[in-house]
């Protein structure tokens, strides 16, 4: 460990952007609605808890700015095991959401393209394309991100990942964990459920021998619970879009997911959630809805289109239509219930290898046949999404099946959840708006 | 150039048909065939196949999925597996698991599917997994079939297959000298997609008869990729002036598996696959990957690398850079090359082939 680089992460984070981030934040809160570029003669003025969804990832992108050097750093997938890291006391950084936040800022071209002008096709998922860009270039909206020790994969959301993370692996040249999940097309069976835990239990002398530290059974048991808790959190605040007018809509849920993606395991996070959901509370108290004239409500399936969040939420809002319920936002909550602190391993393995993404299609339907009568939903728009295959493949069939067999109006609308150059503005816009007529009929 | 008489397909079929015997449609990459055949069922593998009307699939899948899933589908929706009992979706990238699942869940052919997970690593603990699931996939084939063969008769099975893998292999090693051509080479190799074991083990000892020492005319070159379609495409590169004398092909050079050491049969099937030639499938490192292919490209003398890649295929689009690197710096030329099994063989293949061979010349 650098003291140098211990004593500036206390002087950059702790002592200066903390206290930046929190005036910010102060600041914001007082003139939340000024800041706002969303239409809101049509949609709810922003969260208050915006702030703090800002104050929150800025500190996180900073700490790891400042993170090598003193503070072991991994590299995880967005559904990868991440309690054992965290009761290390890595940093951990989830490139996916890296590439979130440069779809949201409309970096990816360029960061994409520095993959591209290496030899990485543009036909693989763009999360990674952006991720590699920024290895290459050092390109990030967020100043620098911090190099890791450890990469760790999971491929309960898809084998992509893998690939990817072998990418990486090779040009940091760090000890790369997989844990493998195999794909549940029915049930789990017991010899994959051990094979899981098998391989959580193997990779924690690894993790030790690169943090440098024990693990601690008790850390484990505490970080888990916060993991729990937060994601009992998100889970609630979800389930108040089935209020009528929901008060949060989906396009809410995306921008607020970060914490509960990057940030599980943390104190932070769990406080920072059941903030959000007071919030939510008051304004299902005082009957705001997401859009203000909520008549008609929708589900969303697959991932947000990072760069058009705006333009659906306002395009859709205009006409009374608030997409309050999504199986993308709904996947980091559904899998509370299976985390057992007593049992801290087994319970991982359960949990980590049941995500939505790494189950069969049939399930993927029943969760939107559910969501669609839980949360009352006049229909569907599911994003059939280039970059994405695991989650893509199925919707065919699951889109006629919605109609078909449930009656509800649903849309496949063809994009990608990171690249714009995808994104065929009028073709979307003419299927769109065929879809609202549907609706209306 | 010599040729072989090689069994047609479809008469392969018929003939272990009419003995009693069942078959399976196997789709890519990794499975046992000694299983099957110890329950008395010829795997037959289903790599696309090329010449099929793809919009059949189109019904379920989406554009940007591979053509190997797409035809898989279309065939099967045009009545191409009804021949078969028993349908085998091994889980090899994201495109096949979701084939697996829209079968199972909304395609529903008559026969059984049964999904095959393949583990991703070398450790003793994905061994132990990939052995597990195929004791389960044995289950389902007893239940398809009433039979239960013992240790004894899978050992059986297994050494038989691994015998022909000892000659595949031979064939490989006395490449050069079997008189083939790079089509007639093909057509030998991928028999084993179908041929029973010890039906290709004749072919094969047969074929390493006729060898000598006599040299190929052309420049030596490696294939990489999934599968050298549409075929006429290794008639282009010997009428271009390439011969192709090794492969990195997932349905040929990537499945040449060693003999296993194991006792018990279902770690002996899982050793074997998890021992056999570096495939991102499999997630092995890209090192590694590199490491074989500069060593297949010295052993065989090859001046250079044509990736055959099929379009979509994400596992092996992420190794590319990183691989055509190391080949630059082992002093191997390599050429991308993207196709769709669906297309006929393009012009624009043919000429990029073309001048990829002139540079080496
Ligand atoms: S393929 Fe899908 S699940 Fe995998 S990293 Fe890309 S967006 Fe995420
Ligand atoms: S060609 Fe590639 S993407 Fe398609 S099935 Fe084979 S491995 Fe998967």
């Amino acid at each position: 460990m650098s003291i140098r680089a211990k004593a500036e992460s206390l002087w950059n984070v702790d002592i200066l952007g903390k206290n930046v981030l929190a005036f910010q934040r102060w600041q914001a809160e007082r003139r939340p609605f000024k800041s706002s570029k969303w239409r809101t003669d049509i949609l709810a003025e922003p969260l208050r808890i915006g702030a703090r969804t800002k104050e929150l990832i800025g500190l996180h992108y900073l700490e790891g700015r400042y993170a090598n050097g003193h503070r072991p750093v991994a590299w995880v997938t967005s559904g990868g095991p991440v309690e054992i890291l965290q009761a290390l006391g890595y940093y951990v950084l989830y490139p996916e959401n890296h590439g979130a936040l440069c779809g949201t800022r409309r970096a990816v071209v360029d960061i994409s393209t520095e993959a591209e002008n290496a030899g990485y096709s543009r036909d693989i998922c763009s999360y990674a394309r952006t991720d590699i860009g920024s290895m290459l270039s050092g390109k990030t909206p967020v100043g620098k991100l911090p190099k890791p020790d450890l990469l760790l994969a999971c491929t309960n959301i898809c084998q992509t990942v893998l690939s990817w993370y072998r990418v990486l692996a090779k040009h940091f040249n760090v000890p790369l964990i997989l844990i493998d999940t195999p794909f549940v097309y029915k049930e789990a069976p017991q010899h994959a459920l051990d094979y899981v835990q098998k391989q959580l239990e193997d990779s924690i002398p690894t993790s030790e021998k690169v943090a440098g530290k024990k693990l601690e059974y008790k850390k484990l048991q505490q970080t888990l619970q916060l993991s729990k808790d937060a994601t009992e959190l998100w889970l609630e605040i979800m389930g108040r879009g089935k209020h009528r007018p929901s008060p949060i809509s989906v396009f809410d849920q995306f921008i607020h997911m970060a914490p509960i993606v990057e940030m599980r395991g943390e104190r932070v996070t769990v406080d920072f959630y059941a903030r959000m959901l007071k919030e939510l509370d008051e304004r299902i108290e005082k009957g705001i809805g997401a859009v203000k004239n909520e008549r008609k409500r929708l589900l969303w399936d697959n991932l947000p289109i990072w760069y058009r969040l705006r333009y659906f939420a306002e395009y859709l809002g205009e006409r009374g239509i608030s997409v309050v319920a999504s199986t993308y936002t709904n996947a980091w909550g559904e899998l509370a219930p299976l985390i057992d602190v007593n049992k801290p391993l087994e319970s991982m393995a359960k949990t980590y290898i049941y995500p939505i993404l790494n189950r069969g299609t049939q399930y993927k339907l029943d969760t939107m046949r559910r969501m669609i009568d839980e949360f009352h939903l006049d229909g569907a728009i599911l994003h059939s999404d280039r970059s994405c295959k695991p989650y893509s493949i199925g919707q065919v069939d699951q889109r006629n099946r919605l109609i078909k067999e449930y009656g509800v109006q649903a849309l496949l609308l063809e994009a990608d959840h990171d690249d714009p150059r995808a994104f065929a503005e009028e073709q979307v816009a003419a299927r769109l708006a065929a879809f609202v007529e549907m609706l209306e009929d | 150039m010599d040729s072989i008489e090689i069994p047609k397909r479809i008469e392969t079929i018929n003939s272990f048909k009419a003995q009693g015997g069942k078959v399976a449609a196997v789709l890519p990459i990794h499975y046992s065939r000694a299983l099957f055949r110890a329950f008395d069922i010829l795997p037959v593998e289903v790599w696309g196949p090329p010449e099929v009307e793809a919009s059949y699939g189109g019904v379920h899948l989406q554009a940007y999925v591979c053509s190997i899933v797409h035809n898989a589908l279309s065939f099967l929706k045009k009545g191409g597996l009804e021949i078969a009992d028993f349908i085998l979706v091994p889980h090899a990238c994201d495109s096949l698991q979701g084939l697996g699942s829209i079968l199972l869940d909304f395609v529903k052919p008559t026969q059984t599917v049964a999904p095959l997970y393949l583990p991703r690593g070398k450790r003793t603990e994905d061994k132990q997994f990939l052995a597990d699931e195929f004791r389960a996939l044995a289950r389902q084939l007893s239940n398809l079939t009433g039979k239960e063969p013992g240790d004894d008769k899978l050992l059986e099975c297994i050494e038989r297959e691994e015998q022909a893998d000892l000659l595949l292999a031979d064939l490989y090693r006395n490449r050069t000298g079997l008189g083939l051509d790079n089509l007639s080479f093909y057509r030998l190799i991928r028999s084993r997609e179908y041929l029973p074991a010890e039906q290709f083990t004749e072919l094969a000892q047969t074929a390493l008869e006729k060898h000598s020492a006599r040299n190929p005319n052309g420049i030596p070159i490696l294939l990489s990729g999934i599968v050298p379609e549409r075929m006429e495409v290794l008639k282009a590169i010997e009428e271009l002036g390439g011969f192709v004398v090794a492969d990195d092909f997932a349905c040929c050079g990537r499945r040449l598996y060693p003999k296993g050491n194991e006792r018990d049969p279902f770690l002996r099937m899982a050793e074997r696959i998890i021992n056999a030639p570096p495939d991102p499938t499999r997630g092995n490192s890209i090192d590694e990957r590199a490491e074989f292919l500069i060593n297949l490209a010295q052993t065989y003398g090859a001046k250079g690398v044509i990736f055959y890649e099929l379009k979509f295929c994400e596992p092996e689009l992420f190794d590319l850079p990183n691989l055509r690197n190391s080949l630059k710096q082992a002093g191997l030329n390599s050429v991308h090359i993207e196709v769709d099994i669906k297309d006929p063989l393009s012009n624009q293949v043919i000429t990029r082939i073309g001048a990829f061979l002139e540079i080496l010349e």
